[in-house]
């Protein structure tokens, strides 16, 4: 009932304490978002490597492919498997591969990183239709010759188009191409010959994990059934896309659980200094709202205007820092995934579901801190309009 | 119903119309700083349409009190008061609110105008609490500065105005909603003599021109000169 | 009646506000010392790494096993006083296998000699020794598994597939001295792990554990070790435990900025809220001040007036933040991190140095807020601040 440009005005008239308490809930959406973000940019990293139809087959007992090993002759058990799809020639598509962790010198900073390296068949990119080479060729199987991800490159000493590094001692191995792959988180691999690295890496004999491709999505049940059925092999079949989101999970929520945490302290500091001054505009408005209340408003429209004031307010600033937070989405964040104990390259996600949760955060710090003062400008008497 | 004598004793004619305000056994008391202070004991007081009375009395009187209880700002402790047949001693506070929207068009001394609306928007602001659409509260808001002969200033706002315009623009926004009392606490308190005849000027204008009962407080004898009744106030009582 | 009778009035005048206040800023102090314990847990476990033990793994990469008569070669060199060696097993108990723990086959005559600040009470240890598939696990390890001495466990291991199945007894349940080593690992003899490999997989062992007799010359002998393998095809790399943990959190190098970062944000908060007020404040008593003035008190006196409510304030809202972060943050959150994430937050717990600093800081961030309100206080000028009368 009184106009929103009452409000709108008396904001713009105290402008440093409305900029004040706007950029402390600016920055608490900003933490929440960016935080938010991240954790499901880990998950899209992630994530955006399973394919529907791919299932992965590991040891039983096992996290990750770093902490697998199978025989070499599981191959054959495991492409021959019921619901595996074969290629126009006959033969089935699968892949077998091994997963280390290397340490690579950084550039730009001291020490070394772990990171991925997977020994792969020359079937490995073709396995992955999102891969494809961005840079230089694919190498040469049984090589010494290596491909990097887009994530790599650069990053550490010797991974640049041509260069060099070392594998492990006297053993160096050349960079012929950089590969890209969605964002996810291949990207940040070396992707070495198979046997190149069983020999370098003393895995002479052994895999981490069998990829196959389904006849489709519903086969995998069969599949798995199979797979796990022989207690003698000691296997353990996961959807790709399920094995991935496990990889993923510990990580994400940390983040998220962290994120969230700050966020709540965050809030309760903001909000406290949108209550202040909020219950400091109403003391000084006094007059006004005595006036306002001669007149004939009742309580419940001032109720209803000061408490529009402060939601405007948390408004203000909780969209300037969910903006800002969209400025996070071209920031790249390299962390430990926690599961393969190697360094990944994240990016920040936006969603249209984090922005609207951070400016329904908001708008509750709004809500709940101008009720109180809200409240109290609903009691002031008619009488404060009169002089005293 | 006393007939008033101005201070050089000359009789005003007081209004003929029926009574429109009646105040009977009027009592207000406050605590303050846990002691009980009576500032008005038992009062009576009877007021007729078309009126045009000043209330006055040395600092401490109750005379402003009587004001916000005439006013339906504030409610006696004890005793009856009696407006246009309502009893608004016993209303509630909705609808005190909607009452005085309806029947008070109110004149401060420290004219209150809200600083972040300019002129024709805080004369609009009363009519807000009405049914009427909003080009024709526009169109009200300019005819009440109109008659307070202040159109041409109305995208002005209050700290642009004068002490004056300031009081006319109040003046306005008091009768933009057609109120049928007028009530003024100290209307000519902060302004210089000339801003002052002016303002009061205007108000005998809306009590003979356009009939309205006015009600003032004052401590200004040229003030209480224009009003067609005085009342003296003394600690608490009527004089 | 003095100045300070009169600064500590103006602060209890506006109760309200200043209760409000002094809350806000304890809720910061909360959160920042949160985030400084969050960190020092993590970046000082290195601070608490027992300083004469030395760590020896394979050159290029954890994952690759040694020889195992390279510790035969560890325990000959000079200045080592006892060597130990452990693999690790990355097994998962199938019956909560949503539960991640360490778990490590050891060379158990020598282990808790290498690990002495891991206690074990003695009838125990020797159980285990005698005990061929018997394992030895940490307090909180066992408290969340709900593990007791005698009970029997079976582990799956992905990267040791020999046996599909691997059977423990729990003989003995270990507690520490100091935070030099987690409570949350799981440790049985490697010679079980051993006699079940095939023969191409005999004898390898992950890293090898020694102490050394003098840890002022960590690094010499570290130096000293990698040199006698050198030449073989295995090289090693050996650091003292401090640099083995900071390598491993150097992974979350970027994490700990972040939260610094944030930390610095949150003292930010804190004095926007805390000058909020103060400039509120000022701006209501310029009546006062002006009447001062007139009285004759000087503009730096005025501005003290402006300091002294600002960092009493900020000291007080320190004080409850601390007094409420030491419940929450190290019992209440810390004791649901150490038990639930404790291979990263073995212990979490409040640094004395954090405690004061956050004290500290809040009353310096008083002060600063209220510089500039201070500064418009002491300027004002009588005849400004005294027409404000009503």
């Amino acid at each position: 009932m009184i106009p929103i440009r009452y409000n709108v005005r008396s904001l713009v008239v105290r402008k440093t304490t409305t900029i004040a308490t706007a950029l402390g809930v600016g920055l608490v959406v900003f933490v929440l978002s960016s935080s938010l973000m991240l954790s499901a940019g880990i998950k899209k990293t992630l994530g955006v490597s399973g394919q529907d139809d791919v299932a992965i087959v590991l040891r039983k007992g096992s996290d990750a492919e770093l902490g697998s090993v199978l025989d070499t002759s599981a191959v054959n058990t495991i492409v021959g498997g019921p619901g595996v799809k074969h290629d126009g020639a006959g033969k089935p598509v699968g892949v077998g591969e091994v997963v280390v962790v290397g340490a690579l010198e950084k550039i730009g900073a001291v020490g070394v990183a772990n990171v991925q390296i997977r020994g792969v068949t020359p079937d490995g990119i073709k396995f992955r239709p999102h891969t494809h080479i961005v840079a230089g060729r694919e190498a040469k199987p049984g090589s010494d010759e290596v491909v990097v991800g887009l994530r790599i490159r650069g990053r550490f000493k010797g991974t640049e188009l041509g260069e060099t590094f070392d594998l492990r001692k006297n053993r160096p191995v050349t960079v012929v191409g950089v590969f890209a792959d969605e964002g996810s988180s291949y990207e940040s691999e070396v992707w070495v010959d198979l046997d190149t690295l069983r020999a370098d890496y003393g895995r002479a004999g052994s895999l981490s994990s069998v990829r196959v491709r389904l006849d489709s999505p519903a086969a995998f049940d069969v599949f798995k059934a199979a797979m796990e059925g022989e207690k003698q092999y000691g296997y353990l079949a996961l959807r790709e896309r399920d094995y991935l989101e496990k990889q993923s999970q510990g990580t994400s929520l940390f983040i998220g659980v962290m994120g969230t945490l700050i966020s709540i302290f965050f809030a309760l500091g903001a909000m406290i200094g949108a209550t202040i001054t909020m219950y400091a505009a109403v003391a000084n408005r006094q007059r006004e709202i005595g006036t306002l209340r001669a007149l004939g408003f009742s309580q419940g429209s001032i109720l209803v205007s000061f408490l529009l004031e402060a939601v405007l307010l948390a408004f203000i600033g909780g969209a300037v820092g969910a903006l800002a937070s969209l400025g996070m989405g071209f920031v790249h964040f390299s962390m430990l995934n926690f599961a393969s104990w190697s360094e990944i390259v994240f990016g920040f996600e936006p969603t249209p579901g984090i922005m609207m949760t951070s400016l329904g955060l908001a708008l509750g710090m709004g809500l709940l801190g101008g009720f109180f003062p809200a409240l109290r400008a609903a009691r002031v008497s008619p009488v404060a309009a009169m002089r005293g | 119903m006393s007939e008033a004598t101005t201070e050089a004793g000359t009789k005003k004619e007081s209004a003929s119309g029926a009574i429109q305000i009646q105040l009977r056994g009027v009592s207000k008391s406050y605590e303050r700083g846990g002691e009980r202070l009576k500032i008005l004991s038992e009062l009576d007081l009877d007021v007729r349409e078309g009126s045009f009375e000043a209330l006055m009395g040395p600092s401490g009187s109750g005379k402003s009190t009587l004001l916000n209880l005439i006013a339906g700002l504030d409610r006696p402790t004890s005793g009856t008061i009696t407006i246009s047949g309502k009893r608004i001693d016993s209303m509630s506070e909705g609808e005190l609110a909607r009452w005085r929207a309806n029947t008070i068009g109110f004149v401060f001394q420290s004219y209150n105008l809200l600083p972040v609306l300019t002129a024709v928007e805080n004369v609009e602001l009363p009519l807000l609490l009405t049914k009427v659409p909003s080009n024709e509260r526009r169109k009200r808001a300019e005819t009440a500065l109109r008659v307070v002969g202040l159109e041409d200033r109305k995208t002005h706002y209050p700290r642009q105005l004068s002490g004056g315009q300031e009081q006319r623009v109040a003046i306005a926004r008091a009768i933009v909603n057609d109120p049928a009392i007028i009530v003024a606490d100290e209307p000519t308190g902060d302004l210089d003599r000339q801003s002052a005849d002016e303002i009061l000027a205007l108000l005998e204008k809306l009590n003979t021109e356009l009939g309205k009962s006015i009600v003032m407080v004052t401590h200004d004898p040229s003030a209480a000169e224009r009003a067609s009744v005085i009342r003296r106030l003394n600690k608490g009582a009527l004089e | 009646m003095t100045l300070t009778g009169l600064a500590v009035r103006n602060v209890l005048r506006n109760t309200f506000r200043t209760v409000l206040t002094v809350v806000g800023v304890a809720v910061a102090t909360v959160a920042f010392i949160f985030l400084r314990t969050l960190i020092s847990s993590w970046a000082d476990a290195s601070d608490f790494a027992v300083k004469d033990r030395l760590m020896t793994r394979h050159k290029i990469t954890f994952v690759m096993t040694l020889p195992r008569h390279y510790i035969d070669e560890v325990r000959n060199i000079p200045h080592i006083k006892v060597a130990t060696f452990a693999n690790w097993f990355g097994a998962k108990d199938p019956k909560h296998d949503k539960e991640f723990f360490a778990n490590m086959g050891v060379d158990a005559d020598t282990f808790f000699k290498v690990y002495d600040d891991m206690v074990v009470p003695p009838a125990d240890l020797d159980t285990w020794l005698h005990d061929p598939q018997g394992a030895i696990v940490g307090d909180v390890l066992a408290a969340k598994m709900g593990w007791k001495i005698g009970d029997k466990v079976s582990l799956e291991s992905g990267i040791y597939p020999s046996r599909p199945q691997w059977d423990f007894k729990v003989d003995g349940i270990y507690t520490t001295k100091g935070r030099s080593v987690d409570r949350s690992s799981f440790y049985f003899h490697w010679k079980f792990l051993n006699d079940s490999q095939p023969a191409a997989r005999k004898d390898q062992i992950g890293w090898i554990i020694s102490r050394v007799d003098n840890p002022n010359d960590t690094a010499n002998i570290a130096v000293a070790v990698d040199k006698v393998f050198d030449e073989k095809d295995t090289q090693t790399l050996s650091q003292d435990e401090r640099a083995f943990t900071a390598s491993f959190l150097a992974g979350l190098s970027a994490v700990l900025t972040a939260v610094n970062i944030i930390s610095v944000v949150i003292l930010v908060i804190m004095m926007l809220v805390l000058g909020n007020t103060i400039a509120m404040g000022v701006r209501e008593r310029t009546n006062e001040y002006g009447v001062l003035k007139a009285l004759g008190f000087s503009g730096q006196q005025i501005a003290l007036f402006v300091f002294g409510e600002a960092a009493t304030i900020g000291f007080a809202g320190g004080v409850l933040g601390v007094l409420i972060a030491y419940p929450f943050v190290e019992i209440g959150i810390g004791r649901w991190l150490e038990e639930n994430m404790g291979q990263f937050f073995p212990y979490f717990r409040v640094p004395p140095m954090v405690t004061v600093t956050a004290l500290g800081l809040a009353t310096l961030l008083g002060l600063l807020a209220a510089a500039i309100p201070a500064w418009v206080a002491s300027r004002l000028r009588v005849v400004d601040a005294l027409r404000r009368v009503a």
